[in-house]
C-alpha cells in the first residue's frame, strides 16, 4: 500500500529554509492539526463525555466507601471514616458468607461448566450432516438470548413442588415432592446447572472457530495415514485448540468474582441465603434495599479491586502465553 | 473427508453415537421451552396437578386471555419497545462515531482514548456509586435515564473499532481526496462498509435491552414506566409465592403456572422472531470483539 | 494545468526524519516518476503532496499557491491508490461520480462526466457492476476514472500497477501512457519498478533513504547515472560493478583488476592519478563478446539464460557476479566455462570508490 514510515530515518536535522517559509512551531502545528481534524474529535466527544459521566464519575463517588455517607450531606460533605466500613464488613458473617458463596459457586461453575462447551464443539465438529448440525447449533445457542427473568420463570415452574415437571417425573419413581427452591442444598446444583444449560452452547462458538482454523490438510494426511476419527480428534483437533482452551480458562479464572447475580436475585430466597447469597446480592440488599450506601460501596470496592487484579493478572498471563491480549 | 461411505466401521459407529448425543443435548435444551408452551395452553387444574409433560392437557386459551387482559402487560410491553428502540439508537449514535475516531491513526492521544475505554472493562465502580450517580443526575424513574444510562459498553466499542481498523486506510484517504469531510467519510463509506459489524452491535444492544431487568427494577419505581421483564418478575417470582393469588385461582380455568407460562411465551416471541437475524451475525461478532489490542 | 514545486520538503515522525529536504519542480503537463526501493520515502513524499501526510518542514506549491496547510480536498489533486480504494458498496458509475457528488456538482453534469470518462476508459458496459465483479484491470481503470472525472490540476499515482499480474501490468502501463498523452495532465507517479519508471516518465526522480539521488530523463539516467546507487537501480539486469585501480597505459589510462585490465576514458579528473581506486560500472548491454584469443576481459561463465533473441550470460569476474547481455541470432553461445568481452572505453562509467559518485566529464547524449 504505502510505505510504512521509513525505518531508515536519521535524527532530524534542520533543513535549509525555503524563502518566505518558516518551520511551524509546535503550537502552530497543534493548532493546524485540530483545524484539519476537528471533526474526528467531535466524533469522539459524545462517547468520552458518556464514559466520564456514567462510568468515571461513579469511580469518584467510590470514596463514600471511606466516608460516613449521608444523602443530605452528599459525597463531598460527608466526613471521612477511614477503613471503618471494611472492618465492619470483615467482621460481618453475612459478608464473609457472601464472599465464600461467590468463590464456591464460581469454582463449581468452572469445574462443571468449563469442559461442556469444549465437548460440544468437538462433537459438533464430528457431525457431517449439514442440516442436522445447523439445527442443533441453532437450538443450543438459543437460551443465551433468553432473559434471566424468563429462565428463572422456567426454573421456578419446572421445579415447583406441586405442578413442576421435575417433581412429576420424580413422582413416577415414587419420590415425594421436593421443595427444591427452598432447600439450601439444592440451590447451587440448580443454579449452576441452569447456567450450563443456558450458556454452554453459546460458549462453544469460540472453540468451533478455533477448530475451523485448523488446516484441513492435517486431517487429510491423517486419513491417508489411516487414522480413525477418534484418533484425529485426540491427535489433531484437541492439540490445535489447546491454546484457545487455555486462554478461555485464564479468562474464566480472571472473572471468578463475577457470578450472574441477576439470576441469584431471581432464584434465591431467605431460606437459601446460606448457600446462595453472593457479594453482589449482599451489596444489593444492604445498599439499594437497606440504604447503607457507604457499607455497600465498600463491599463493591473490595469486589472490584479483587476482580481488577484477577483480570489484569489473567490478561498478562494470557499475553505471555499467546502473545495476544484480550483487549 | 466428509464422505460417510468411506468411513471404517468404527468411525461410522463413532459418528452415529456422536449424533445421538448431540441430538439429546439439543432436545434437553429445547424441552423446557416446549414444556412451558405446553403448560401455557393447559387448563389451570391440570397444570397445578402436575399432569403436563409434553403437550397441553385440557387445552385452553384462558391463561392467555388473562395475561392479555392485564393493562400492565401492555404498558410494560410498550415500555420495553421504547427502551429497546431508543436505547439501541442511542448506543449507535454514540458508539459508531466514537469507535470510528478511535480507529483513525491520525487521532492524537489514541492510546490514551483507547485506554479510557478499555479501563472501564477492567474496573467499574460497582452498583452503589452507579446508582447514586444516576440519582444525583436526576435520572431515576425516567425513560431517558434508562435509555442514556446504558448506551455505551466497552465491548461494543472495541468490536466496532476493530472492524473499522480492518478497512484499508486508503478508503478514507480516497474519500477525503474526493472532497469528503470526516463525517461524510464515516457516513458514506465506512458505515456502508461496516454493515455486518453494525448489525452485530445493534443486535447485541437489542437483545440486552429487551432482556435487561436488574437496573430497570432498581431505577424505576413508577409502574407506568417499567419494562416487560420487571413486570414478568413481579408476576412470576412474587405471585408464585403468593398463596392468596393461588387460592383465588383454584376454580379458575387458569392457574399461577399457566399464567406464568403464558407471559413467558408472550415475551419470548419477539426474541424468536429476531433470532434468525442475530444468528447470522453473532458468530462473527463475538470473535471480532475479542482478541487484538 | 499546473506545476508542482517542492522546496526542501521534510517529513519527520517525532524526532525521526524520513524525508530529508526534497527539492523538485514538476512543470505543467509533465509526467514525473518517483522511483526507489521500498522505504526510500517516495510514497511519503507523494502523500505529502496529496495532503494525506502533514509536511514537517519546507514548502509545497501547486500552481503557485502554497499548499502546506490546505486540506487534501482543496488542493485540486486526484490520487490513484495501490489497492484502488474502490468503494465496494457502490457500482462503477457511483464510484466514478462519488467525488462530484460530494462536491455537489449538478446531476446532469455528473451524468455527462461519468459518460465521457467511462467512454475514454472503455468502462461503458460495466457501469452497473460492483467492484467485486470486475477484473483487476477493470478495477484499475475505474480507479483512474475516479481521478480523471474531477479534472484535477495534478494526478498522483501510488504504485497503481503493483497489484496486477505481469501481463496486465504491461498493458495498463501502455494505457496510462496513452491517457497521459491524451489528457496532458501533470502527473506524479510512484513506483518501485524501474521498468515502469523508464517507460512512463518524462523525468525520473530516483530516491534513496529519504533523499533524491538523481533527477533526469530516463535515457539520461540510464546513460549517465550520477552515482553507483542510480547505476545499480536502473536497468535490468543492473549495471555490473568492478573495483579497479587506475594505471597509465600506452594509449591512455587503463583500469586494472585481478590481473586483467581495460581501457577507460581519459577523464581530466584521472590525470596524474595513477594508483587511484575506482568503481567501474559496466552495463550488460554495452559489452560485446569476442572470440579473438587474448583480446578483452575474461570472465568465468556459470550459466547462460536464453531469452529468445538475446541471452544473459551469468559469469563471475574476480568472484563477483558479472552479467552480459548477448545477441543470440546468428551465433553460437556455446562456451566452455570462459568468455571474453570488449567494451568501448567511453561506455565504461567510472565512479569514485568511496563516495560512489560518478567522476566528472562523462556525459553521453542519446
Amino acid at each position: 500500500m504505502t510505505d510504512i514510515p521509513e525505518q531508515t530515518g536519521v535524527p532530524a536535522e534542520p533543513a535549509q529554509r525555503a524563502p518566505g517559509y518558516a518551520k511551524p512551531t509546535r503550537a502552530q502545528a497543534v493548532v493546524a492539526h485540530f483545524k484539519r481534524e476537528w471533526q474526528l474529535y467531535a466524533m469522539l466527544l459524545p462517547m468520552v463525555i458518556w464514559l466520564l459521566v456514567f462510568l468515571y464519575k461513579p469511580m469518584y463517588g467510590l470514596q463514600i466507601a471511606f466516608k460516613d455517607y449521608s444523602i443530605f450531606r452528599g459525597i463531598q460533605g460527608s466526613p471521612w471514616v477511614g477503613f471503618e466500613h471494611f472492618e465492619t464488613l470483615f467482621s460481618n458473617d453475612q459478608f464473609i458468607r457472601a464472599l465464600r458463596n461467590t468463590v464456591i459457586i464460581s469454582f463449581y461453575t468452572l469445574l462443571f461448566g468449563f469442559p461442556v462447551p469444549i465437548l460440544l464443539a468437538l462433537m459438533f465438529n464430528e457431525i457431517l450432516h449439514k442440516m442436522f448440525k445447523k439445527t442443533a447449533q441453532t437450538i443450543v445457542y438459543l437460551p443465551h438470548f433468553i432473559s434471566s427473568v424468563i429462565i428463572a420463570g422456567i426454573v421456578i415452574t419446572a421445579f415447583s413442588p406441586s405442578a413442576g415437571i421435575v417433581n412429576t417425573m420424580l413422582g413416577w419413581f415414587g419420590v415425594e415432592p421436593i421443595y427444591f427452591l427452598t432447600k439450601p442444598e439444592w440451590f447451587r446444583p440448580i443454579f449452576i446447572g441452569t447456567g450450563i444449560w443456558q450458556e454452554a452452547g453459546f460458549q462453544s462458538i469460540v472453540y468451533l472457530a478455533a477448530i475451523a482454523g485448523v488446516s484441513p490438510t492435517l486431517y487429510e494426511s491423517a486419513v491417508v495415514d489411516g487414522a480413525s476419527r477418534w484418533q484425529m480428534m485426540w491427535k489433531i483437533t484437541i492439540p490445535s485448540i489447546l491454546p484457545t482452551i487455555i486462554i478461555m480458562l485464564i479468562i474464566r479464572i480472571g472473572n471468578i468474582m463475577e457470578v450472574s447475580f441477576e439470576m441469584v436475585i431471581l432464584l434465591y430466597q431467605p431460606a437459601t441465603y446460606e448457600t446462595a447469597d453472593v457479594v453482589n446480592t449482599f451489596i444489593y440488599r444492604q445498599g439499594i434495599q437497606g440504604g447503607q450506601y457507604d457499607l455497600a460501596a465498600a463491599a463493591g470496592l473490595f469486589n472490584a479491586v479483587v476482580a481488577f487484579v484477577l483480570v489484569i493478572g489473567a490478561n498478562s498471563i494470557s499475553k505471555r502465553y499467546s502473545r495476544t491480549s484480550l483487549w | 473427508m466428509t464422505n460417510f461411505n468411506l468411513y471404517s466401521r468404527g468411525d461410522k459407529l463413532f459418528v452415529v453415537l456422536n449424533m445421538i448425543l448431540i441430538g439429546m443435548f439439543a432436545i434437553s435444551t429445547l424441552y423446557p421451552f416446549i414444556y412451558i408452551a405446553a403448560v401455557s395452553f393447559s387448563s389451570g387444574f391440570e397444570a397445578r396437578a402436575g399432569n403436563v409433560v409434553l403437550t397441553p392437557v385440557g387445552a385452553t386459551l384462558e391463561a392467555y386471555k388473562h395475561v392479555l387482559s392485564q393493562p400492565m402487560f401492555w404498558i410494560s410491553y410498550k415500555n420495553t419497545f421504547i427502551y429497546t428502540i431508543g436505547g439501541t439508537l442511542m448506543s449507535l449514535v454514540i458508539i459508531i462515531p466514537g469507535a470510528y475516531a478511535l480507529s483513525r491513526p491520525q487521532l492524537k492521544g489514541r492510546r490514551f482514548w483507547n485506554l479510557l475505554v478499555a479501563f472501564t472493562m477492567w474496573f467499574n465502580a460497582g452498583m452503589i456509586p452507579f446508582f447514586l450517580n444516576m440519582r444525583d443526575l436526576g435520572l431515576l424513574d425516567s425513560y431517558f435515564g434508562i435509555i442514556i444510562g446504558f448506551a455505551v459498553n466497552g465491548f461494543n466499542i472495541i468490536l466496532l473499532r476493530n472492524f473499522f481498523e480492518g478497512i484499508p486506510q486508503s478508503f478514507e484517504e480516497a474519500a477525503r481526496m474526493d472532497g469528503a469531510s470526516e463525517f461524510q467519510v464515516l457516513w458514506k463509506v465506512y458505515v456502508p462498509l461496516s454493515k455486518p459489524a453494525i448489525a452485530t452491535v445493534s443486535l447485541f444492544c437489542i437483545v440486552s435491552r429487551w432482556n435487561g431487568f436488574f437496573w430497570a427494577m432498581v431505577l424505576l419505581q413508577d409502574e407506568e414506566k417499567i419494562p416487560l421483564q420487571v413486570y414478568l418478575r413481579h408476576t412470576i417470582v412474587t405471585l408464585s409465592d403468593d398463596n392468596e393469588f393461588g387460592a383465588s385461582l383454584v376454580d379458575a380455568a387458569y392457574s399461577v403456572e399457566t399464567v406464568t407460562a403464558a407471559i413467558i411465551v408472550c415475551s419470548i416471541i419477539p426474541i424468536l422472531i429476531v433470532y434468525p437475524f442475530i444468528q447470522r451475525y453473532f458468530e462473527k461478532g463475538i470473535l471480532l470483539g475479542g482478541v487484538k489490542e | 494545468m499546473s506545476g508542482v514545486r517542492l522546496d526542501h520538503i521534510v517529513k519527520a515522525y517525532g524526532g525521526l526524519q524520513v524525508v530529508h529536504g526534497i527539492d523538485l519542480e514538476v512543470t505543467p503537463g509533465e509526467f514525473v516518476v518517483l522511483v526507489g526501493p521500498s522505504g526510500c520515502g517516495k510514497s511519503t513524499t507523494l502523500r505529502m503532496i496529496a495532503g494525506l501526510e502533514e509536511i514537517s518542514d519546507g514548502t509545497l506549491t501547486i500552481d503557485g499557491t502554497v499548499m502546506n496547510s490546505i486540506a487534501p480536498k482543496d488542493r485540486d489533486v486526484a490520487m490513484v491508490f495501490q489497492n484502488y480504494a474502490l468503494y465496494p458498496h457502490l457500482n462503477v458509475a457511483d464510484n466514478i461520480a462519488f467525488g462530484l457528488r460530494i462536491r455537489k456538482t449538478r446531476k446532469d453534469e455528473i451524468a455527462a462526466a461519468v459518460k465521457e470518462v467511462s467512454g475514454i476508459l472503455g468502462l461503458t458496459e460495466y457501469l452497473e457492476r460492483r467492484p467485486a465483479d470486475l477484473s483487476g484491470g477493470q478495477r484499475q481503470r475505474v480507479a483512474m476514472g475516479r481521478a480523471i472525472v474531477r479534472q484535477p490540476k495534478v494526478f498522483l499515482f501510488d504504485e497503481p500497477l503493483s497489484n496486477l499480474d505481469a501481463k496486465l501490468r504491461t498493458q495498463m502501463r501502455a494505457e496510462i501512457k496513452r491517457l497521459h498523452k491524451r489528457l496532458g495532465a501533470t502527473s506524479i507517479y510512484v513506483t518501485h519498478d524501474q521498468v515502469e519508471a523508464m517507460t512512463l516518465a518524462d523525468r525520473i526522480v530516483v530516491m534513496n533513504d529519504g533523499r533524491i539521488e538523481q533527477i533526469g530523463s530516463p535515457m539520461d539516467l540510464f546513460l549517465n547515472p550520477a552515482n553507483t546507487f542510480v547505476a545499480g537501480f536502473l536497468g535490468s539486469p543492473p549495471m555490473n560493478m568492478v573495483t579497479a585501480k587506475v594505471v597509465a597505459g600506452d594509449t591512455g589510462p587503463r583500469a586494472e583488476f585481478g590481473g586483467q585490465s581495460l581501457e577507460i576514458a581519459d577523464l581530466p579528473e584521472l590525470r596524474g592519478q595513477s594508483g587511484r581506486i575506482v568503481t567501474l560500472g559496466i552495463r550488460p548491454e554495452f559489452v560485446t563478446l569476442t572470440t579473438e584469443d587474448g583480446a578483452g576481459v575474461a570472465v568465468d561463465v556459470d550459466l547462460v539464460e536464453t531469452l529468445g533473441s538475446e541471452a544473459l550470460v551469468h559469469a563471475t569476474l574476480g568472484e563477483k557476479p558479472f552479467v552480459i547481455r548477448a545477441e543470440t541470432i546468428g551465433r553460437s553461445l556455446a562456451m566452455d566455462g570462459k568468455a571474453r568481452f570488449t567494451i568501448p572505453p567511453h561506455l565504461v562509467r567510472i565512479f569514485d570508490a568511496d563516495s560512489g559518485k560518478a567522476l566528472a566529464g562523462q556525459v553521453h547524449d542519446q
